[in-house]
């Protein structure tokens, strides 16, 4: 037996290191053709180093989902990269690379990996759950050869010193096979072991990350995710159709929404005013008036990040906000055809320097048009517009007008953030520069635009994910199950005790699977002692020591 | 709250003055290689290494403790003649350094007394920002590699480890003055997405496994280069007898060592993973997204978990598990120094503008 190599390398029957990823057993006899086929491919898949190869395609198949824009979480982006890579994007989209987490091949991978998983753990699980039930095997002849041995004397005769041994080891919890029947009478063993959670936190740790991913595919299936811009005053209902996106699971419909309304009444955002972090956010405050259901009682919530509001099983997030500038737009006619908030956008400049479009379809004899930007706090550097503080401090417009056809009335829907200028002429040559307050003619008697003010407002996800409490409980199932198989070691100790003068030698051996954490050796260590404390004790309960 | 300059400042000169004593600490680390005591490492375990385990009855293989008698052996068997092989308990760890010899005393009490002022310059970050001082790429570094500083003295008097302080002590003064030059940012207010007492229990345990795995990442590189050095020495490539080689602890050990590591690091990073995706939960409404931060943190669990499978595969043992195990970290360094800075998501946390 020169062949324990080290503490891992098994005597307990059980699956560390497999011989070379070959299958184990043999395909002989009876199954011929493509069942034996089967059975081959089946021992391949649930073969450990199979495993680790799946592991292994997995991270790497997750990398290009990081690196690329993903339509999940991006889709402008994706859009924009189609727009500055023609001709690489439309190869990239046919191998699924801007959707990587929901393409057939990532999803080959790892229903594959669990598959494995299923094929592999549970059978393992059964054979060690078996071995479990069963008693620890006989000691070995010579305990000196297993990874700990100690030996002492005693004066105990070698029946007795094992009883005093089976009382110590019982009395730690652990599970004793003695020599069965007469048919060993001058063979003084013991066998002890313990510390079979091990086994069943490996399984509980595998079939929660199993459940992890059913949990997900649950809220995949049966949960929503919708967003919705809300200027400061106004209400919505959460209703498909005031929603501005509405991506439902396969099994939701616009019937399954929530039939809450929320209001904005005032959104605050405070900035860090000075020093080397200055303009960096400090907090916001969106303060909401909702009611759970129509005619219900309208309740208050103050909104932050990381503050959600929970309704009726569904909860809403602050994730976003910016400026509506308010235009006020008198036509040729003297007419006032627009006079509202228009949400424009920040760039990613910093500052909230914010883009945004103006369309007046009502206004005669052509329909008008602007684009521009809101400055929230302007400052004029060498002739161009900047902002210098996110806050609207000194906040100031600038627009370029257009007249002539929108498109809308084309069929074909139009963002409400672009301008389709193609029916279009534009007007004067320099922009529209406005003060809050400001009143400005257009050129050419088409009427006049009034920079009247601004409002804030908020984008809000409204989410409901009924695979998220399975999935936090599988987390933390997983976790415990990983804690339980790597604290435990499944160990054994053996007590071997053979007749010498006056008493006995007592031989103690011991062995650990898989000692994770570490520590059998001191535990052994302690043990002996303990034991060879115990064998010494001159009286150490005769009547116990007399039974034998 | 407005941040507290002084106590800023004095967290600076901590941090230096931390920086310094570790570099003594290596010098010292280093002096015992040149002149220390001739010594093998030896821990509880290397002194019943399974092959000395098979030959070892009865013989005194107890490691140095092991002179002499043992304290029992004058109980009510005296008079027969086996020799008493019950291990010794260890020396107590006081005992074991100064028994490793002055160069490794001066080296542990350096090492201490560093850690001691990078733990206070990290907490003093604390007190002068309100809030645990992790939030942001250069404050996660300092705090990171105090982790692995910690951590590291623990295990090497733990497992009497001597030797491998200049390698890994040396790795944290390297990094710590990449941070300090580099990538210093001053105490400073959080965004809003990260004022959330998640912060402290996310990020908190993410510090602690990196530091952690960082540590396993330089005894894999450790083990590495010993292995490559055996077996050029077996292929008559190199000259037997490399004095560094022969004072490390054996490659037997070094990977327990190592994987040992990763197993207390690995739960450690499985939580801040499960407390991330809470954490994404209450900010951003949905608590896995795939957002780059998030499929790195992903990628780097895998390959820890890949290498747990390794050792228990055949053929995949030792080298290669190792590795597997570097490249873990070198995914989770990708993280840190690529994605989170370059890469734009919806985690605001580098703090490098
Ligand atoms: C989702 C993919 C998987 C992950 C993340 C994973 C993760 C882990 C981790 C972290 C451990 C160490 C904890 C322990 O020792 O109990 C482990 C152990 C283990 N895994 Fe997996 N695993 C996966 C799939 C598989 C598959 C497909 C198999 C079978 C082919 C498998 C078989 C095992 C076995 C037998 C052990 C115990 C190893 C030992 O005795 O040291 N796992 N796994």
């Amino acid at each position: 037996m020169t062949n324990v190599r080290a503490p891992e390398a098994d005597p307990f029957g059980s699956p560390a290191p497999e011989p070379d990823g070959q299958p184990r057993g043999h395909l002989t006899g009876g199954a011929s053709g493509s069942a034996g086929w089967l059975k081959w491919a089946w021992r391949q898949l649930t073969s450990m180093r199979i495993a680790l190869i799946l592991l292994f395609l997995l991270a790497l198949a997750s990398v290009p989902g990081s690196m690329l824009p993903q339509e999940g979480s991006d889709p402008a982006a994706v859009q924009q990269y189609f727009t500055s890579h023609p001709a690489l994007a439309p190869v990239l989209n046919r191998l699924g690379l801007f959707n990587v987490f929901a393409a057939p091949w990532f999803a080959a991978i790892y229903l594959l990996l669990f598959t494995s998983l299923v094929g592999c753990v549970v059978p393992r699980t059964f054979r060690l759950a078996g071995s479990a039930r069963a008693l620890p095997p006989r000691a070995p002849r010579n305990l000196s050869r297993l990874p700990r041995s100690a030996s002492y004397a005693t004066a105990l005769d070698a029946g007795q010193a094992v009883e005093v041994a089976a009382r110590v080891l019982s009395g730690h919890g652990f599970r004793l096979r003695r020599p069965g029947g007469a048919s060993e009478p001058a063979d003084h063993w013991l066998s002890a072991e313990k510390g079979y959670l091990r086994e069943a936190g490996n399984l509980l740790f595998h079939l929660a990350l199993l459940g992890v991913l059913v949990s997900v595919a649950l809220g995949g299936l049966f949960g929503y995710k919708a967003d919705r811009l809300l200027v400061q005053g106004q209400t919505f209902a959460d209703t498909a159709s005031a929603l501005d996106e509405f991506h439902p699971g396969r099994f939701v419909t616009a019937a399954d929404l929530a039939p809450f309304t929320i209001r904005l009444n005032q959104f605050t955002a405070a900035y860090i005013a000075a020093g080397p972090q200055r303009g960096q956010p400090a907090s916001f405050h969106a303060e909401l008036s909702y009611t759970a259901r129509p005619g219900g009682p309208s309740r208050g919530y103050d909104l932050q990040v990381n503050r959600p509001l929970s309704v009726d099983g569904v909860k809403v997030y602050l994730i976003g906000h910016g400026y509506a500038p308010l235009f006020r737009v008198t036509d040729a006619r003297g007419q006032v055809v627009y006079d509202q908030a228009t949400p424009f956008i920040a760039g990613s400049s910093g500052n909230f320097l914010s883009e945004g479009v103006v369309k007046v379809p009502d206004a005669q004899p052509q329909q008008l048009g602007f684009t521009g930007v809101f400055v929230p706090t302007a400052v004029d550097v060498g002739g161009i517009l900047e902002s210098v503080f996110p806050a609207a401090d000194h906040p100031v417009a600038s627009l370029i007008a257009y007249a002539g056809n929108l498109g809308i009335d084309s069929g074909v829907p139009q963002s409400v953030y672009q301008l389709d200028t193609a029916g279009m002429h534009r007007l004067g040559a320099a922009p529209l520069l406005m003060r809050e307050g400001q009143t400005l003619r257009l050129p050419s008697g088409q009427g006049m635009i009034t920079f009247a003010g601004y409002d804030q407002w908020v984008s809000l996800a409204i989410t409901h994910d009924p695979g998220q409490l399975p999935a936090l409980v599988c987390g933390i199932a997983a976790l415990g199950g990983l804690l339980l198989s790597f604290m435990v070691r499944r160990r054994r100790v053996f007590i071997r005790a053979r007749a010498a003068g006056h008493g006995s030698t007592v031989q103690v051996g011991g062995l650990a699977r898989t000692d994770a954490s570490g520590g059998f050796e001191a535990e052994f260590a302690s043990l002996a002692a303990e034991l060879r404390a115990a064998h010494r004790r001159p009286a150490s309960r005769p009547d116990s020591a007399e039974g034998k | 709250m407005p941040v507290n300059l002084a106590l800023g400042h004095a967290s600076n000169d901590f941090m230096i003055a931390a920086l310094v004593i570790y570099s003594l600490s290596v010098v010292a680390f280093a002096g015992d290689f040149a002149f220390g005591r001739p010594r093998r490492a030896v821990t509880t375990s290397a002194a019943r290494e399974p092959s000395a385990a098979l030959a070892a009855v009865g013989a005194a293989a107890d490691g140095p403790a092991a002179q002499g008698p043992g304290p029992g052996a004058d109980g009510p068997a005296e008079g027969l003649a086996v020799t008493d092989s019950v291990p010794e308990p260890a020396p107590p760890p006081l005992r074991a350094v100064r028994q490793a010899g002055p160069w490794v005393t001066a080296a542990m009490a350096l090492g201490i007394l560093g850690a001691a002022a990078h733990a206070t310059a990290v907490v003093t970050r604390g007190f002068a920002v309100h809030r645990p001082p992790w939030g942001n790429m250069y404050e996660f570094v300092t705090a990171l590699t105090c982790v692995a500083a910690i951590f590291f003295l623990f295990v090497m008097i733990r497992y009497r480890a001597w030797t491998l302080g200049l390698f890994v002590i040396g790795a944290v003064v390297a990094v710590l003055g990449l941070a300090e030059t580099v990538i210093y940012t001053a105490p400073g207010q959080l965004v809003p997405a990260l004022q959330s007492y998640w912060l402290a229990i996310h990020v908190t345990a993410m510090t602690l496994a990196t530091g952690i795995f960082f540590v396993a990442a330089v005894l894999g590189a450790v083990y590495l280069a010993v292995g490559r050095y055996s077996r050029r020495v077996a292929a008559g490539r190199a000259v037997p007898g490399n004095p560094i080689v022969g004072r490390l602890p054996g490659m037997e050990q070094l990977d327990r060592l190592t994987y040992r590591t990763i197993v207390f690091g690995f739960p450690i990073w499985t939580f801040g993973v499960i407390a991330g995706a809470i954490w994404a939960d209450q900010a951003w409404g949905r608590y896995w997204g795939w957002d780059p931060v998030e499929t790195w943190a992903f990628i780097t669990w895998v390959i820890y978990a890949a290498f747990l499978h390794a050792r228990a595969t055949a053929g995949w043992r030792g080298r290669r598990a190792h590795y597997i195990q570097l490249l873990g970290f070198a995914s989770l360094i990708i993280n840190i120094a690529i994605v989170q800075v370059f890469i734009t998501g919806l985690h605001s946390y580098a703090g490098i503008r």
